[in-house]
């Protein structure tokens, strides 16, 4: 039987929440050029806090999703006020020492806290199957991925559409310019890291409630992120999604027909081929410099 | 033409007459150690034009930045309509009505040239007011209406310092300062742009120009101040130093 569409939906479901972590790092990385290595903590953050609103605060699925998307932005907030803030405009390398230590910390501390157990985010429905032909998706996955892309465009429209939105486009292409506009850019470099960090989050706290949330998940996802962003371009919305997709596929599809064992390394395979054959990424963006 | 809503109220005549409105006392900036001025002093009266002129490097650009905010002041006092500005953060100096249009024109590429129309007037809160001060600036730039969709980052050299200039008098200010309009343009383009100058001072909006071709410098201002090497050497009318090529020469060590 050939299970080529069933690795395929399998594949797509891991790419959506792919390019939304990796979305939020496209911000992050691409456009406020912070190299974020704590990413992937964020991104487990959101999981574990998803699972402390939804078994211990004994929140639905959907309320914990808004309490733990609060609670992110504002941690990201507070991240970027005191201490990106810091190191910015001082090229790269503070930031990423700076970003290491947060990352130790956060698993660290998590740990401390919670432990090194996977803990589970209570599902929004029960995980009954759904046949589309020959492909099986349970109805929590499709729930979990439809609240994703609801997600990615809601962050679309609010780059694209928002007051907001379009100050965050000025400071990046231009921040001088925006500042002689009367952008106030340091909230918005903090506003943007605050969304960069809520869309990880949100991503984790949805994986989670279909496999789980464990402390020490952040460094490979942050890797993969970095991935996600490095095939899709720097800064590129469409690019992040893309990227998500292709990578979630070629994992699927690897695992399905290579070998589960080694799935992790097909990112990085996409990453050489990349930087070798098209470095710019699969959506260059127009400018010299996001 | 009516482009502008405010035209000069008979009150702001008469204190032109006067007080300046805006005058910097003793400005002293540095970039990091390296003091870049020491001690500059200058003042502008409502519905002048001033020039700033001087060699590459003298500091003219570091004053109009100073006084947008995007530099601190060291010391020194830079006061606005009666009220000490020197060192509040860029937003608040154009929420009190000074704009500034930087040298290289700094539009965003990749907006639409609409897009960078409409932020100009970010700190305007009311959408009927942005869309009418859209089409001021549409009627005032026809060329920029035909080419509202385009990125602005498409734009020739000189559409693209008059979308900087459009996006400065979105904020509707009552000072607009102009850092090298004419760099890099045609003789032609920069007669525009400084027809363009005239006509905003026309409206009642102060100018203060920082301008290398001296000659579009004296034609469009009614006054310079010469800067050397962070310091204002000269204040004088523009007929004066326009008439005495020496005295010019003198002034500006060429």
């Amino acid at each position: 039987m050939d299970l080529f569409p069933q690795f395929l939906a399998n594949g797509l479901v891991m790419g959506v929440f792919y390019a939304l972590s990796a979305l939020g790092l496209t911000l992050i990385f691409g456009l406020m050029r912070v190299v974020n290595f704590a990413h992937g903590e964020f991104y487990m953050l959101g999981g574990v806090s998803g699972w402390f609103v939804t078994n211990h605060l004994g929140l639905d699925f959907f309320s914990g999703l808004i309490v733990v998307a609060a609670f992110m932005a504002a941690v990201g907030w507070l991240v970027d006020r005191f201490l990106i803030e810091r190191v910015r405009g001082q090229g790269e390398e503070p930031g990423i020492l700076l970003t290491i230590g947060l990352s130790i910390f956060l698993v660290n501390g998590t740990l401390l806290l919670v432990g090194p157990a996977p803990m589970k985010v209570a599902g929004a429905m029960a995980e009954g199957p759904l046949f589309f032909g020959p492909i099986a998706v349970t109805k929590l996955r499709l729930l979990a991925v439809a609240v994703g892309i609801a997600l990615i465009v809601g962050a679309h429209l609010l780059i694209r559409r928002t007051r907001l939105g379009a100050a965050m486009r000025a400071t990046f292409q231009d921040p001088m310019a925006a500042s002689l506009a009367g952008i106030r850019t340091g909230h918005v470099y903090a506003a943007t890291f605050a969304l960069g960090c809520t869309l990880a989050a949100l991503s984790g706290m949805l994986l989670a409630s279909i496999y789980s949330a464990q402390a020490s998940v952040g460094g490979l996802i942050s890797l993969k992120s970095f991935v996600v962003v490095i095939l899709g371009g720097m800064g590129s919305f469409a690019g992040a999604i893309a990227g998500g997709l292709l990578l979630g596929v070629a994992e699927a599809m690897w695992g399905g027909y290579v070998s589960m064992g080694m799935v992790d390394v097909i990112g990085f395979v996409l990453v050489i081929l990349i930087l070798l054959f098209r470095p710019q990424g699969l959506f260059s963006i127009r400018t010299e410099r996001a | 033409m009516t482009l502008l809503s405010e035209s000069p109220s008979p009150s702001a005549i008469a204190q032109a007459a006067d007080a300046p409105v805006l005058a910097v006392e003793g400005l002293h900036v540095a970039y990091g150690s390296t003091a870049a001025l020491h001690g500059v002093s200058l003042d502008v009266r409502a519905g002048e034009t001033v020039a700033l002129i001087g060699a590459n490097g003298a500091g003219k650009s570091t004053i109009l930045r100073a006084i947008s905010g995007l530099l601190k002041a060291r010391s020194g006092t830079i006061v606005w309509n009666g009220k000490a500005i020197a060192n509040l953060p860029a937003d608040r100096i154009v929420a009190a009505g000074i704009a500034h249009c930087p040298e290289e024109r700094h539009v965003w590429p990749n907006m639409t040239v609409q897009e960078n129309i409409a932020l100009g007037a970010y700190l305007c809160r009311s959408r009927e007011e942005v869309q009418r001060r859209i089409g001021m600036a549409f009627h005032r730039f026809p060329r920029l209406r035909e080419r509202s969709r385009q990125m602005a980052g498409t734009l020739s050299g000189g559409e693209q310092q008059m979308l900087a200039i459009a996006r400065a008098l979105m904020s509707e200010p009552r000072l607009l300062m102009l850092d090298e309009p004419s760099l890099g343009l045609s003789p032609k383009m920069a007669d525009e742009v400084f027809d363009v100058v005239r006509s905003v001072n026309g409206h009642g909006v102060t100018v203060l120009l920082v301008e290398q071709n001296i000659h579009n410098a004296l034609g469009v201002a009614s006054r310079a101040y010469v800067v050397k090497t962070g310091r204002i050497t000269a204040s004088r009318p523009s007929a004066e130093l326009r008439g005495d090529p020496d005295l010019l020469r003198a002034y500006l060590g060429g």
